[in-house]
């Protein structure tokens, strides 16, 4: 097997999160519309999550729900899973005050380009 | 791990609703896109045996967020264009090629999907949790006593942050401003 198919078929996960990155960050750099530059945000955290998800991953594990006599597994590693929730719930507060942000400043500007807001700003 | 239809398939649908999400210029467009997305990564979670980041990602990513937007776009604009997609510029798309390039000579360092000797899994870390979460918590859901008890201040700091979002917001929004 060469080592690019060799690549592809075993850390495809981290191919994913390398291109949703790359989305995600072409989104906030390039579209002029504020809400979609924080939709951008959202993909670009995802592409994150993904990346902790998948590193918590083991062949043939079950989700970490203990068997009560100890034993049983093997299991998924928690912490990641418990970073990721923690991460989930801190990105949407993140999304909702850039959202109320957004609301602001349409109200003052009249606009949600950011061209066009520059140009407001400046005269 | 070798790669299934199954998960081929949700890695599909996750990167083409991304990629439709960017490519969109209508802001409604975007959205439905992006729910979408966030739907196909609540699947991708259970198919990584994380559950309980596939609720919080239905209910949160999915859910919360497109209502979040929606009521955005509501009290905003929904600015209509002539334009069905995003023009691309080749300047922006160089520069996040390089990034992604830069990014991915990092894959071939990283330990196989699944591998059982991958440095998360072969920790000590993660092995007393599983070992002793049970017998220390009572709790059966490794993740929940990871979360309420070990990581205890890390979760009250989490909920630092959404009372300090919450209280931003409701400034932000308010008409007059505290005087």
């Amino acid at each position: 097997m060469s080592a690019v198919t060799d690549l592809l078929l075993t850390r495809y996960n981290y191919l994913a999160v390398v291109v949703l990155s790359g989305i995600g960050m072409y989104m906030m750099i390039e579209n002029h519309n504020l809400v979609k530059k924080v939709i951008g945000m959202n993909v670009f955290q995802t592409g994150i999550f993904l990346f902790f998800i998948t590193m918590a991953y083991v062949d043939g594990a079950g989700p970490a729900i203990l068997e009560s006599g100890g034993g049983g597994g093997p299991y998924v590693s928690p912490l990641p899973h418990v970073l990721i929730l923690t991460a989930i719930v801190v990105g949407v507060s993140l999304t909702a005050v850039a959202l109320a942000l957004i609301v602001r400043i349409y109200a003052e500007y009249g606009t949600l380009d950011e061209e066009v807001l520059r140009e407001v700003i400046h005269e | 791990m070798s790669l299934t239809f199954l998960e081929a398939g949700l890695l599909g649908l996750v990167l083409v609703c991304g990629l439709t999400t960017a490519l969109l210029k209508d802001v409604l467009s975007a959205i439905i896109a992006f729910a979408a997305y966030s739907l196909g990564m609540a699947m991708l979670w259970v198919v990584l045996r994380a559950p309980d980041v596939a609720l919080t990602e239905a209910a949160i990513g999915a859910g919360v967020m497109s209502l979040l937007l929606l009521l955005t776009i509501a009290r905003t604009v929904r600015p209509s264009h002539k334009a069905f997609t995003e023009s691309i510029r080749l300047r922006t798309a160089g520069v996040v090629g390089a990034f992604v390039l830069v990014l991915g000579t990092t894959i071939p360092s990283l330990p196989a999907i699944g591998s059982p000797r991958a440095s998360v899994i072969d920790y000590r870390v993660t092995e007393y949790y599983l070992a002793n979460a049970y017998a220390q918590t009572e709790v059966k859901n490794a993740v929940t006593a990871v979360l309420a008890a070990y990581r205890g201040f890390d979760t009250l700091g989490e909920a630092t942050v959404v009372f300090a979002a919450g209280i931003a917001v409701l400034v932000v929004l308010r008409k007059e401003g505290f005087t």
